[in-house]
């Protein structure tokens, strides 16, 4: 007998059995979600360290009005914002480069389409450290190609200085995590029907033209989701500035911040309120993309 | 339609949720480098079945303070496993910088993790871990176990001391030093320098006529590397953080003008621009090769520069600190300490591995064969270790009178406003009196006082 039908003879119309359905979802969710996320803001309600335990007390919003006046918190939401405008830039621009590439059919194709992802496939941690040497003043490859291309004139502590930290981890990140939004493009572009294309070249439009009014607007979708999940990752980003240069040098982002208060301070009070605050940005920077996506969703 | 557009944008938020999370309160995993598991086959004749006795595996923690140190605890563990066949041991290896060790006990021991059995811990931890309860006082099993503790040197006994008990067993200890390049010295008819002037002096003479990039590498980087090296130049220049008080005195025009001294080293060139990334381990690589005449580290550099494949074996002489112009030199005093986890399951145990691994014979071989500094007074004067470590004769005082740094519970916070601003004053984000200032202001709060 059919597994609906049997249900249905316990007496459970089709909108009880969704709400059946739905139950161990939503429990899981509650607990994994709902739970933590309730337990940090009333964490962030006290001030609350874990080595003065005995000290804890109820401070409704003050941890809030202490962030507001909090300069770190400010410059490492600038940093993060910096951090993650263009990283996922650069990470958009040359991973499309780089799907366009290893969609076209050539000779050692898939060689070379595994070859790409090699840079994602290391742990974070890993590739930052190799960077790190990459980087380094005395005897950092990066010193010395420079050099001998006299592109710079005298050796570079490039993770020491403000000036150039940032982008030496942005390009680090970079170099990471361009395959993921390549790969997640690739698989855009493969659902793009050939025959679009070629009644476009019966049209007489060229590379550019077919690129500009075939690929793109069909890529849109893939386009979006590849940039919201690295924009969402990009807030978030920790591994990469914690190895480079533990957030020294202007390039404490907000993740870095919540580290050391939390866990160095293990002021759970405080390092609670900022967490929530990195929710609460997250939250808007979804809302927002959830409002494209639903357009896109609509027009369809 | 309407509720696809609506439960869509839920699941997201829902993802984005969970991401949120993830942020906050994830431990960081991937520093924690191998597990190193030490076991040694015992042999045992097998003729009848024996009860044996229940096995109990303690679990160790090494890293930072010279790359030899974990090999020399391997074999003196596997010594005491064979002595002891009930006891297994294993060693976790930590990362090198201190700041992140810091991070990674703290998130154990505030989760009330039975393990690590002994945490080898910094001397300026034992006032926090103490206060949170997080290690055991250790004056009973001293008792129990007789042991001498005259033979410590008073400061690191100090630095384990809170409340007048003892909360971990020195296991090495270090003074901050200033390393030169002898041979250089002698050709330019330098005698090493006493003053902060006289080096950039000297560095800068010897760089320009010897072709040498670095004149002085030393710990810049933003962690509590700096923090010492921060001190360092502070003291050495008559002024200091907290009073005996603890109150926070820390602006005055002296300490300025410490900070300034470092600052100038950079921007004359005496010290290279990427100083500010360094911890021990860059500064002396840099050393090593012959490309810096002067280098503030900690002892265990000694007998790296001596190994035989060194370029600067035999070159190198090493003194106590620069200093300022009516000042005296100042060493900070660093040095590591074994200590038992307080949800220990098996904390007299530990304290009988611990006992062990401080007992001059094995202090004797850890000085050996990775360089680290006794605690025991004793072995200063033992003939082996002179030899192999000729400074000692010479700078026993300078171990001897090495100061702490701020002894408070929220030193780990105090610290961090200090590297952190004077990070900022090095990279020319900030004058040097605006970051003494702004140190001075963070620390009242932190202290209260």
């Amino acid at each position: 007998m059919h597994a609906l039908q049997r249900i249905r003879e316990y007496g459970l119309s089709q909108r009880q059995l969704a709400v059946v359905l739905l139950v161990p979802a939503l429990f899981t969710i509650l607990a994994i979600a709902i739970y933590p996320l309730t337990q940090t803001f009333w964490l962030s309600l006290q001030d609350y360290n874990l080595k003065f335990v005995a000290q804890r007390r109820f401070v409704g919003l003050g941890n809030y009005l202490k962030l507001l006046g909090d300069e770190h918190f400010r410059e490492a939401l600038k940093h993060t914002l910096f951090f993650t405008v263009v990283s996922v830039g650069m990470e958009f621009v040359i991973g499309l480069a780089v799907a366009l590439t290893i969609h076209r059919p050539f000779w050692g194709r898939g060689l070379v389409r595994a070859a790409v992802l090699v840079p994602w496939a290391i742990p974070t941690v890993i590739s930052a450290r190799m960077w790190e040497w990459m980087w380094n003043d005395q005897f950092g490859v990066i010193n010395d190609v420079l050099l001998r291309l006299h592109l710079i004139s005298e050796s570079q502590a490039w993770l020491g200085k403000p000036a150039t930290a940032m982008w030496a981890i942005i390009v680090t990140d970079v170099w990471k995590t361009t395959p993921f939004m390549a790969l997640l493009l690739l698989a855009g572009l493969q659902v793009i029907p050939e025959d679009l294309y070629e009644s476009a070249m019966i049209d007489g439009a060229g590379a550019w033209q077919r690129f500009w009014h075939v690929t793109l607007p069909l890529l849109r979708p893939a386009i979006l989701v590849a940039i919201i999940f690295r924009t969402l990752d990009a807030f978030r980003v920790f591994d990469v500035v914690y190895v480079l240069t533990g957030g020294a040098s202007n390039t404490e982002t907000l993740v870095v911040l919540n580290q050391r208060v939390l866990f160095s301070f293990l002021e759970f009070g405080y390092g609670s309120a900022i967490s929530t605050a990195i929710f609460i940005i997250i939250f808007f920077f979804s809302a927002m993309y959830m409002r494209i996506l639903g357009l896109e969703l609509e027009v369809k | 339609m309407t509720r696809t557009r609506f439960v869509l944008p839920a699941l997201l938020v829902l993802v984005a949720l969970v991401l949120a999370l993830g942020a906050c309160a994830q431990p960081t995993p991937e520093v924690v480098k191998e597990t190193v598991i030490v076991t040694k086959v015992v042999e045992k004749v097998v003729t009848k079945e024996v009860p044996a006795q229940e096995k109990i595996t303690l679990i160790i923690t090494s890293g930072s303070g010279s790359a030899g140190s974990t090999k020399v605890m391997r074999k003196q563990i596997e010594r005491y496993m064979a002595e002891n066949p009930n006891v297994e041991v294993k060693i976790q290896e930590m990362p090198w910088s201190s700041t992140q060790q810091h991070d990674m006990y703290v998130t154990w021991a505030a989760g009330g993790l039975p393990v690590p059995d002994i945490y080898r811990i910094d001397i300026v931890w034992p006032p926090e871990f103490a206060a949170a309860g997080w290690i055991l006082p250790l004056d009973e099993y001293i008792q129990k176990y007789n042991v001498n503790m005259d033979d410590y040197l008073p400061g690191p006994i100090n630095g384990v001391t809170v409340n007048g008990k003892i909360y971990a067993m020195p296991f090495f200890t270090d003074a901050g030093l200033l390393y030169y390049r002898k041979d250089l010295l002698e050709k330019y008819g330098f005698e090493p320098p006493e003053t902060f002037a006289d080096l950039k002096e000297q560095a800068l003479t010897i760089m320009e006529k010897e072709g040498i990039p670095n004149g002085f590498v030393w710990q810049g980087d933003a962690y509590e590397g700096l923090t010492v090296d921060f001190l360092e130049y502070v003291w050495g220049n008559c002024a200091d953080v907290l009073d005996e008080n603890g109150n926070v005195v820390i602006d005055d025009p002296k300490a300025v003008e410490a900070l300034k001294v470092m600052v100038d080293y950079i921007q004359s060139g005496v010290s290279p621009e990427g100083v500010t990334t360094y911890k021990e381990e860059d500064a002396r690589n840099v050393f090593q090769r012959g490309d810096a005449v002067f280098m503030r580290n900690w002892p265990y550099a000694w007998r790296l520069l001596n190994k035989d494949d060194s370029p600067v074996k035999g070159k190198v002489g090493a003194k106590p600190m620069v200093h300022g112009e009516g000042c005296q030199s100042a060493a900070g005093l660093g040095g590591w300490n074994l200590a038992i986890n307080a949800n220990s399951k098996h904390p007299e145990e530990a304290f009988k591995l611990i006992a062990y691994l401080t007992t001059p014979e094995n202090q004797k071989e850890l000085a050996l064969e990775a360089g680290l500094s006794p605690v025991r007074k004793s072995l200063y004067k033992d003939p082996d270790l002179l030899a192999a470590n000729p400074f000692y004769e010479t700078l026993y005082d300078v171990f001897l009178s090495a100061r702490p740094r701020p002894v408070h519970p929220r030193y780990p916070e105090i610290s961090a406003v200090i590297f952190t601003e004077a990070h900022k004053a090095l990279v020319g984000e900030q004058t040097p009196e605006e970051a003494i200032q702004r140190m001075a202001e963070q620390i009242r709060e932190i202290v209260g006082k």
